[in-house]
C-alpha cells in the first residue's frame, strides 16, 4: 500500500500515491512506551504544538493563514495503542490542481516542519501564557470524562480491570500529573521527543513521491534514535473480579463487563478471535444485538469490542439498572451458546462478510489508511487488505467455539441512578 | 437519463425522474471501493399534522412517530433486515431528522443485492400491534440514553425554548409517554401519507457504474405498483420571530455549566442559487464573528470563558432557521454578555471588510473540496439541499458570488435580541 523510506534510523516515511481524494493528508507520529505521567506531558504539548508556531505566534495568526491557504486542516492529537503512546501532528490540504495557481502542498510541508521543530517560545520554553491556558483546556478535557456517562463508565471498568496496565492509563494524562507540569518540564518532554520518539511519517493523495520525499527530507532533520521496544504482553495484575455497582445522577444504567482473553493482537488466533467479537457483539446480526435488543427489547445498544492489544473483551449495553442482572445473564447465555457450539454458517459467513466490509470501506478515507497500515504493518508478512480478508475465510464454527472457551468474564461492572435524580427547574 | 459535469470539482452527477416520480441521482467515485446508497423521504419530525393519504381532515400524530417508523421499517414478517445485509457484508442504517428520514447501506461487494434489498424492505411496510408494542422498550431506552448526554440536553433545551408552536421543538424521538400512544394504524397512516416515491430520492455514490445502476432502479421500480402522487398537506403553525422563552436551565450531573446561546431567525427567504448564498453567508457571518479566528475566541478562550466543546451551529431547513452558540464554561453569564455584546458591536458598527470575506471564501471553497471525498456527506447533504430546493454543487458558485453586503444583510436577524434564548446545563447545586 505504502512505499516505505528509511530517514535515518527510528525514522520512517510511508508514502501513498493515489488518485483517490482531493486532498493530500500528512500524519507525523511520535511513539514512546505509555506512563501516566508521559501522557501528561505530551497531551499538553500537543496542544501547544497546536496552538501556534515560531512563524505565526499566536493561534489567531496561525489559524488566519490556514484559511487563506483554502481551510487546509492542522491539528495534533494523542492517543494510545498497546503499552505505547502516540503524538501525531497532522495536516491535511487541497490537492494542488484543484486551485490554480497556488502551491499548497508545499506550504504544508513548510508549516509541519515549522510547527514541529520551531514551536512558539520565550527564553528557550514554551510561553507561560500559551502553557498554563492549554494546561487548563487539557484538564478539562479531562474531567470532562465525567458528563459522559457511557464513556466515564468504559474507562472505569478498564481501572477496576486492569489497573496497574496500559489499558487503564487515558492518552490525555490525569490530572495529579497535569497539575504538577510546568513549561519547563514540557519543554524537556518536547525535546525527548524529537531525539528520542520512533518516528513515523505518512503522506496519502495525488502526490509525485520522489518530490515529496525529497521535499521532506530537506524540511525535517532528524538524528537517528534507537525505538523503545515493549514485549507484548497481558497481565491482569490486580484486577478486581465479581461485580462492583456505582452510583450517580442519571437515568439509564449503564453495564459493562470484562471479559479476559490469552489472544492478543498478531497471533495465530487473532482473526479468529476477531470473528468470534464480531459473532457475539460485533454487528447488528450479532448474538447480543439480536437477543437483548431485538428479542428481549431490553436495550438501545448492546455490543462487545476486543481490546486486542490487551487480551479484553469488553460488552457494553444502555438498560433499566433493575434489570441489570436479567441482562448480565443474557449476556453469559450468549457466550454460553457460542462455547455449545451454536454458531451457524450463516451467522459465520455474515461476520466474515461484515469484517471483510468493514475493512475495505476503512481504507476509503486517507485517515483510514494510515490508520490500518500503521496498525498491522509490522505483523510478519507485512499487510494488505486482501491478505487480511483471506485469513477470516477458512475459519469454521468449531474455531469459534474454541475461541468462545478462552473468553472468560473477570468484571460486572454497573453505573446507574441514585434513588433521587436531579428533574428539571426550567 | 441526464448527466450534469461539475468539472470544476471533478465529478459527474448523474439524474433521471422516474414515472413513479422518484428522483434517482448517482455519483461515481473512482478509486473508491464503497458505494453508499441513501433512500430519503421528506418526512421528519415536524411533519406532525397533516391531512392522511385520501382523507379530508387533519391529524396530529404523536410525538415521535417519523423515528419510530424509522425503527419499524428495519421489523418484517420474514426477520430483521440487518440481517439480511448482513448476508451481503452491507452495513445498513438510517436516521431521522426534523425534515427527512433516510434509510441507507454501505457495501464494498453485492451493490445491486444490496439496491434491491434497501428499495424493497422500504416500499413494503409490515407493523403489527405486538411488533409495535415491542419496539417501545427499545425506543425508550434510546430516549433513556439522550437523557444522560448533557450536550443533547442543553441542545435541545435551546430549542425548545426558542420556539412557541413550531414542532421543531418538539425532540425528534419524543418522549415515553407520547411514543406509549403509537399503534400500528399511526404508523400505516404516516407511512402511506409520506413514503410515496415522488416524495423521495435516492442517491447512490462511490463504486458504481450510472448506466447499469439506473436500469437496475428503473425496472425495480417498474416492477411495483403505486397510487398516483398526490400533494402532501402539511400544516404548520404560525411562529412570531420572538424567542418563546428567554432563559432556561436543567440540573445534571456535568462537571462544569453547559451554556448554549440561541437565536430564532427567518426561514431562508429563496430557494436555488440565492437560498444558498444566504446560507452560506450565515455561516461565514457566524464563523467571521465567533469561529477560531475572530476576537470574540481569541478573548474568550484566554480569559477561560469557553474551552475545546465551544460549538457553532447553524440549521436551516423548509420553514424554519435557527442558531446556537455554546461552551462548557465555568463562567455562563459572562460567556452568555460577550456573545450578546460581539453581535450588538457587530450591529453598531459592520467590522467585517472584502480580506474577512475573502479569507472565509477561500477556506469554505477548500472545506468543500475535502467535503467531497466523504461518500457519506455527498449523499446526505446532497439530499438535504435537494428537499430544499437547492443544489450541493452549487456551493463553489455560491460563494465566488457573495459580497460583504449579503452578510450585513443576514447580521440584522442574528442580532435580534428578541429572538434569544439561553440555556445552562448546571451541575447540582448541592455538589452531587
Amino acid at each position: 500500500m505504502f512505499t516505505e523510506t528509511r530517514l535515518t534510523q527510528g525514522v520512517r516515511l510511508y508514502v501513498r500515491r493515489t488518485e483517490q481524494f482531493k486532498t493530500v493528508t500528512f500524519s507525523i507520529r511520535f511513539k514512546q512506551p505509555l506512563t501516566s505521567e508521559g501522557a501528561s506531558e505530551r497531551a499538553v504539548l500537543a496542544n501547544i504544538l497546536e496552538d501556534s508556531t515560531e512563524t505565526y505566534p499566536s493561534r489567531a495568526v496561525l489559524r488566519q493563514v490556514l484559511e487563506t491557504m483554502y481551510g487546509t486542516l492542522y491539528y495534533t492529537d494523542v492517543g494510545k495503542r498497546g503499552g505505547y503512546h502516540y503524538l501525531s501532528v497532522n495536516a491535511e490540504c487541497v490537492d494542488d490542481r484543484l486551485i490554480r495557481d497556488e502551491n499548497i502542498t508545499d506550504w504544508t510541508i513548510r508549516l509541519l516542519a515549522d510547527a514541529v521543530l520551531r514551536p512558539n517560545l520565550q527564553d528557550g520554553v514554551f510561553k507561560q501564557q500559551v502553557f498554563e491556558r492549554e494546561k487548563q483546556t487539557v484538564l478539562e478535557r479531562v474531567r470532562s470524562l465525567y458528563d459522559d456517562k457511557t464513556r466515564f463508565a468504559q474507562q472505569r471498568l478498564l481501572t477496576l480491570l486492569r489497573p496497574e496496565g496500559p489499558e487503564s492509563i487515558r492518552a490525555t494524562g490525569e490530572e495529579a500529573h497535569l497539575e504538577a507540569l510546568t513549561p519547563e518540564k514540557t519543554m524537556a518532554a518536547y525535546r525527548r521527543m524529537i531525539d528520542e520518539d520512533e518516528i513515523e511519517i505518512y503522506v496519502v493523495g495525488a502526490v509525485d513521491e520522489e518530490a515529496v520525499t525529497s521535499a521532506l527530507k530537506e524540511a525535517f532533520h532528524f538524528e537517528g534514535r534507537v525505538p523503545a521496544v515493549l514485549p507484548e504482553k497481558a497481565e491482569r495484575g490486580n484486577g478486581k473480579e465479581g461485580r462492583v455497582s456505582e452510583k450517580q445522577n442519571m437515568k439509564q444504567g449503564k453495564l459493562h463487563i470484562g471479559f479476559s482473553t490469552p489472544v492478543l493482537f498478531g497471533t495465530e488466533d487473532f482473526p479468529k478471535m476477531q470473528l468470534a467479537n464480531g459473532i457475539f457483539g460485533g454487528f447488528p446480526h450479532s448474538k447480543l444485538f439480536m437477543n437483548v435488543r431485538e428479542k428481549e427489547s431490553m436495550a438501545y445498544y448492546a455490543a462487545s469490542s476486543y481490546l486486542s492489544r490487551y487480551g479484553l473483551i469488553t460488552v457494553s449495553a444502555g438498560i433499566d439498572a433493575d434489570l441489570a442482572d436479567k441482562a448480565t445473564k443474557l449476556i453469559d447465555e450468549q457466550l454460553e451458546a457460542m462455547r455449545a457450539g451454536e454458531i451457524s454458517d450463516e451467522e459465520l459467513s455474515q461476520t466474515k462478510a461484515m469484517l471483510a466490509n468493514q475493512l475495505r470501506e476503512a481504507l476509503d478515507s486517507s485517515r483510514g489508511q494510515i490508520e490500518i497500515f500503521d496498525q498491522y504493518k509490522d505483523l510478519p508478512g507485512g499487510f494488505t487488505p486482501e491478505g487480511w480478508i483471506a485469513k477470516w475465510e477458512p475459519v469454521t464454527p468449531e474455531d469459534i467455539r474454541k475461541m468462545a472457551e478462552k473468553i472468560e468474564r473477570q468484571l460486572v461492572y454497573l453505573l446507574s441512578g441514585k434513588e433521587e435524580s436531579a428533574d428539571a427547574n426550567a | 437519463m441526464q448527466m450534469l459535469d461539475y468539472s470544476r470539482v471533478n465529478e459527474k452527477l448523474y439524474h433521471e425522474t422516474l414515472p413513479n416520480g422518484l428522483q434517482v441521482f448517482i455519483l461515481p467515485k473512482s478509486g473508491f471501493s464503497k458505494t453508499y446508497v441513501s433512500f430519503t423521504t421528506k418526512y421528519g419530525s415536524i411533519d406532525n399534522t397533516f391531512t392522511p393519504l385520501g382523507k379530508d381532515e387533519v391529524v396530529r400524530v404523536p410525538d415521535g412517530i417519523a423515528h419510530f417508523l424509522e425503527h419499524k421499517m428495519f421489523e418484517k414478517e420474514d426477520g430483521d433486515v440487518f440481517q439480511k445485509f448482513g448476508m451481503n457484508g452491507a452495513s445498513a442504517n438510517a436516521f431521522t431528522s426534523f425534515t427527512r428520514t433516510a434509510y441507507l447501506f454501505s457495501a464494498t461487494d453485492n451493490l445491486y443485492p444490496n439496491t434491491e434489498l434497501l428499495l424493497d424492505f422500504v416500499q413494503a411496510p409490515y407493523f403489527t400491534e405486538e411488533t409495535v408494542e415491542k419496539e417501545k422498550g427499545i425506543i425508550g431506552q434510546e430516549i433513556t440514553m439522550y437523557d444522560d448526554l448533557p450536550d443533547w440536553r442543553a441542545y435541545f433545551g435551546t430549542i425548545e425554548n426558542l420556539y412557541k408552536e413550531h414542532p421543531v421543538k418538539i425532540d425528534i424521538a419524543g418522549t415515553v409517554e407520547s411514543i406509549s400512544e403509537i399503534t400500528a394504524d399511526h404508523l400505516y397512516e404516516c407511512y402511506n401519507t409520506f413514503y410515496h416515491p415522488s416524495n423521495m430520492l435516492l442517491f447512490a455514490v462511490g463504486s458504481v457504474d450510472p448506466e447499469e445502476m439506473m436500469e437496475f432502479i428503473r425496472k425495480n421500480q417498474a416492477s411495483k405498483t403505486f397510487d398516483k402522487p398526490e400533494r402532501i398537506v402539511r400544516q404548520f403553525p404560525q411562529e412570531k420571530m420572538e424567542s418563546a422563552v428567554k432563559e432556561g436551565s436543567l440540573e445534571m450531573d456535568v462537571s462544569k455549566p453547559k451554556v448554549h446561546v440561541g437565536i430564532k431567525l427567518p426561514a431562508l427567504s429563496e430557494e436555488g442559487l440565492q437560498g444558498l448564498k444566504e446560507e452560506l453567508a450565515y455561516q461565514i457571518l457566524i464563523d467571521l464573528l465567533f469561529g477560531k479566528t475572530s476576537k470574540f475566541y481569541t478573548e474568550a478562550y484566554e480569559e477561560g470563558l469557553i474551552d475545546e466543546s465551544f460549538s457553532t451551529d447553524f440549521t436551516a431547513e423548509e420553514g424554519f432557521a435557527f442558531s446556537v452558540i455554546g461552551s462548557d464554561s465555568a463562567k455562563p453569564e459572562e460567556l452568555t454578555r460577550k456573545i450578546y455584546d460581539t453581535l450588538q458591536r457587530a450591529s453598531d458598527k459592520f467590522p467585517f471588510g472584502q480580506d474577512d470575506l475573502e479569507r472565509q471564501r477561500r477556506r469554505r471553497i477548500g472545506f468543500f473540496m475535502r467535503a467531497l471525498n466523504s461518500v457519506e456527506y455527498i449523499a446526505n447533504q446532497f439530499t438535504r439541499y435537494a428537499f430544499n430546493g437547492m443544489n450541493l454543487f452549487d456551493t463553489v458558485t455560491a460563494l465566488e458570488a457573495l459580497e460583504v453586503k449579503d452578510l450585513q444583510t443576514v447580521l440584522a436577524p442574528l442580532a435580534d435580541e428578541q429572538a434569544r434564548t439561553v440555556f445552562t446545563v448546571k451541575p447540582p447545586a448541592n455538589g452531587g
